[in-house]
């Protein structure tokens, strides 16, 4: 749609297709300056007044925040940029006008693009107005003035005049909160300018090449384990090389190249275990941790946790897997931590009998025995100078299983958008002799759905939604008009999924609400 | 209009196939005007349960919503290209014999789904929502009346324009032609000729008795056959202690200027549109149901299912027959008393109809 406004550039076609992940780095020494670029493709819209540019320098944001600011002039306003010309804007925007690590933290949730993630609550105004179009971790995300909200408001209006006429916000004068409460809260909540920002902007930040230790748990699939080596590109970007274990057997390699935005929003793109991964991950601020998570680009829902500590820190324990074992029962374990020393010793706690079978840089691999007797609770586990608590336990039996997520959206898939699959996993707990609940970690279970209510047994949803892999994924099944069904309905369906975990001749159950509902079109950066 | 071979063809088979399939006995019909994707207007005779025409609309912009004829069941006015033009569409010819694109450089114009025509056929009055479009930033401008004279031609520009408050859906023109309704937060009635606000009425001014505040948003301005506009109303009723949601019908009979509101239901399926039957005994509302509501008794008198979610109802003139259309491409035919299905034209091209209104007109 024209609105009039100068086509300066011919179309690249690849600007759609772009995104953050590990692009061709601006770091060349020919490549131009973050202000040229701007100054050469944005102001001739956005008049440049002593160095700052009108609008753009009146807000803050995620490198995707800026990344869909870009997609939006391409695809409304006709701007057209040239690769390295958008990368380069990105880079130079996150990094002087970004977020600080404190000001991203609420909402990493959406820059990781959790699946059913819970929004933040920002009271019910901010829902209603904001939030029942877009998360308002995409408001939390961005800084500006009250002036600034203002005309983002407008914005809105100008570009999406039915936004008016929707439910919840015709029960209420929508333009007039949103042209004179709703930016004054804005501004006051998510500003411009901010102590954190200042302190972030004009700080040093570590570089990250060297050795790294690495952890990574894929809901309702494997563990990950090993060393990542991180080195520069000599672009003003990064490589990562991993060489990592699963814990269900076998070894998984592979690389990634990453951009570091602001000083800590690494973006990288590689390959995983020969399957492509995308990762967006921080560097906490004294720079010794990167964390985050990784997911398959063309099923974003696909993904882990992931943290990376550097291999020459402090003794800590990273990780023990399994998290748990039962009384009576015998196997091995394998705990990750840096600063191992040669010949470690490891105990897991009373009750408990260790062997320690091998050691590699940074992991250590046991046989363990559990007495039969042995007291159900949490184990201090100790490994060399490291120590860490809440990361392994004991139990008798298993008293109770929980699903996460506790409730999640499937979507059904088919023509150019791909079904949006739902992964659970069963976690399991015992009572310790205090009578208090300990976690004991992912159990696997014997996964099944059943309606949710009568209204899904009537309109036979658990036949129609799709099905549950063995493994706790949900597969939703194909769009469109179904005939068969009532209102020739899509396969949409509401569902009880259930989790059958076995201890020894017992069988516990939980369950969780699975709402297998229709493709979402328009899937953006910042959901 | 210009036509495809390729579309009368289409248009000759659903008739043939029609007439074989689902001849209905015959009497005097009306004529149905619906639109779909990209750019399509049909005339259907629901005599035959046929398409009569099928016309293109000039720079529709893959995007048809509120369709108004003419007093005279001439000419199509038609809300299209992302609701930023009108289209007159001459019903003989196909031609199209008026244009009004509302947006202009530096300023975009969107109409949501409101517009009416006089009485005489001589002026449209259109709602406009105007954005300035700035080199940084867009401004949202105070919402106006703009007056076109039919006769303007296709670069048709506004001879008048007057002060229209925010959120408005609907218009109604009554037929003295002095004077219309807007429908929107309120019932608001301007004068035509100077733009007056002449009342404020209804809906969130509502003062109901044990009631939240209504909420309404249909937007098809369906008056025909009885003078009468309906749109189902949905709010929270609390009688002894209990609140529950209730399903109601907003009448507002455009001659008389008579407003009604009544629940008939515990809230139990969604209704986009209703229409009231000419006996106005009962009106029928639709979405994925379709719903008969006793008016006299203010209760759900039948509710069966539909093939598919349909936005738009009408009636026949004399009542023998309830139309559905608004989604995909099939108009489909119901009898009024059992609420069975009767038939359904599919569409020829199988465009969308996406929203656009169904409309009754005079057979000629």
């Amino acid at each position: 749609m024209s609105i009039g406004l100068p086509r300066m550039f011919s179309l690249h076609a690849s600007l759609l297709g772009l995104f953050l992940f590990g692009a061709p780095a601006a770091g060349a020494t020919d490549a131009p300056s973050g202000p040229t670029l701007v100054r050469t493709y944005c102001s001739g819209c956005h008049l440049e007044h002593g160095g700052s540019f009108e609008r753009i320098s009146s807000i803050r944001k995620s490198p995707e925040g800026w990344v869909m600011t870009l997609f939006r002039m391409h695809q409304v306003h006709g701007l057209a940029l040239p690769e390295d010309a958008h990368d380069g804007i990105v880079r130079y925007l996150a990094d002087t006008q970004g977020l600080a690590p404190s000001e991203s933290a609420a909402g990493r949730f959406a820059l990781e693009r959790r699946p059913n993630a819970r929004d933040l609550d920002l009271g019910p105004d901010l829902a209603a107005m904001c939030g029942r179009c877009h998360s308002l971790a995409r408001v939390a995300l961005q800084r500006r003035d009250a002036d600034d909200w203002l005309k983002h408001m407008h914005f809105h209006v100008g570009q999406f005049p039915s936004l008016e006429y929707q439910a919840s916000a015709r029960d209420r004068p929508w333009w007039t909160i949103a042209t004179t409460e709703l930016p004054a809260k804005l501004g006051s909540l998510f500003p411009l300018n901010s102590a954190a920002w200042t302190a972030w902007s004009q700080g040093a930040h570590r570089e990250l090449m060297g050795s790294w230790v690495v952890v990574g748990h894929e809901p309702g699939g494997r563990d990950l384990y090993g060393t990542a080596e991180i080195n520069t590109d000599g672009h003003g970007g990064y490589t990562a090389r991993y060489r990592l274990s699963d814990t269900r057997g076998g070894t998984v390699g592979g690389e990634s190249h990453a951009i570091v935005y602001t000083g800590y929003e690494w973006r990288g793109r590689g390959e995983l275990g020969g399957r492509a991964s995308r990762e967006v991950f921080a560097v906490s601020e004294d720079g010794s941790r990167i964390s985050g998570r990784w997911f398959d680009p063309d099923h974003e829902e696909r993904g882990g946790d992931w943290t990376a500590v550097r291999a020459d820190a402090a003794p800590q324990v990273l990780a023990v897997l399994p998290r748990s074992m039962k009384a009576g029962s015998s196997g091995p374990i394998t705990i990750v931590a840096t600063g191992l020393p040669a010949g470690p010793e490891l105990s897991l706690g009373a009750g408990t009998t260790v062997r320690i079978t091998s050691v590699e840089a940074a992991s250590v691999h046991a046989a363990v025995e559990v007495a039969t007797d042995a007291a159900a609770g949490a184990r201090a586990v100790t490994i060399g100078r490291a120590s860490a608590a809440g990361q392994f336990a004991i139990y008798q039996h298993i008293d109770k299983v929980d699903v996460t997520p506790g409730f999640a959206i499937a979507r059904v898939g088919g023509g150019k958008t791909a079904a949006v699959t739902a992964q659970f996993e069963a976690t399991a707990s015992t009572h310790d002799a205090a009578g208090k609940l300990v976690e004991l970690g992912p159990f696997t279970a014997d996964w099944s759905t059943k309606p949710f209510d009568a209204e899904a047994a009537r309109t036979h949803d658990e036949t129609f939604g799709g099905a549950i892999e063995p493994g706790g994924r949900y597969m939703p099944a194909g769009a469109g008009l179904n005939p068969v069904r009532d209102y020739s309905g899509n396969n949409t369906a509401n569902l009880k999924v259930l989790a059958r975990v076995h201890d020894g001749d017992v069988a516990v159950e939980g369950d969780s609400h699975l709402i297998v509902t229709v493709q979402r079109w328009v899937t953006t950066p910042i959901y | 209009m210009r036509m495809t071979t390729r579309g009368l063809l289409a248009v000759a088979l659903v008739a043939v196939t029609t007439a074989f399939a689902i001849a209905p006995p015959a009497r005097a019909g009306d004529l149905l005007l619906t639109a779909a994707k990209p750019d399509r207007l049909y005339v259907i005779d629901t005599a035959t349960r046929s398409v009569r025409s099928e016309f293109r609309i000039p720079n529709a912009g893959a995007h048809i919503t509120t369709i108004v004829p003419s007093p005279d069941g001439k000419v199509a006015y038609v809300l299209v290209n992302r609701m930023e033009s009108i289209s007159g569409i001459n019903l003989k010819t196909g031609r199209e014999v008026f244009r009004a694109d509302l947006s202009v450089p530096g300023e975009r114009v969107k109409d949501f789904c409101a517009f009416t025509i006089t009485p005489d056929g001589k002026e449209l009055i259109v709602y406009e929502l105007p954005t300035k479009l700035l080199p940084n930033e867009y401004r949202v401008e105070e919402p106006r009346f703009a007056v076109f004279r039919t006769n303007a031609g296709l670069k048709a520009k506004s001879i008048r324009a007057y002060s229209a408050p925010r959120r408005l859906h609907l218009m109604l023109m009554r037929p003295s032609g002095k004077s219309f309704y807007a429908i929107g937060v309120d019932l608001y009635e301007y004068d035509v000729a100077s733009g007056k606000l002449l009342n404020t009425r209804g809906i969130q001014k509502w003062d109901l008795v044990a009631h939240s505040q209504p909420d309404l948003l249909a937007f098809w301005p369906v008056t025909e056959p009885t003078g009468v506009f309906t749109s189902p109303v949905i709010s929270d009723a609390t009688a002894g202690g209990i609140t529950a949601m209730k399903t109601g019908l907003m009448s507002l009979d455009v001659v008389s200027g008579a407003l009604d509101f009544a629940d008939f239901e515990d809230t139990s399926a969604l209704i986009f549109s209703t229409v009231l039957a000419p006996d106005r005994k009962f009106a029928y509302g639709v979405y994925s149901t379709l719903t008969k509501i006793d008016i006299e008794h203010h209760s759900l008198a039948q509710r069966v299912p539909l093939d598919h979610t349909f936005y738009s109802v009408n009636i026949a003139t004399d009542g023998h027959e309830i139309y559905m259309g608004g989604a995909m491409c099939d108009v489909a035919f119901y009898d009024p008393q059992t609420l069975q299905k009767r038939a359904n034209l599919k569409l020829p091209g199988c465009g969308d109809q996406s929203l656009a209104s169904l409309r009754v007109i005079p057979a000629r």
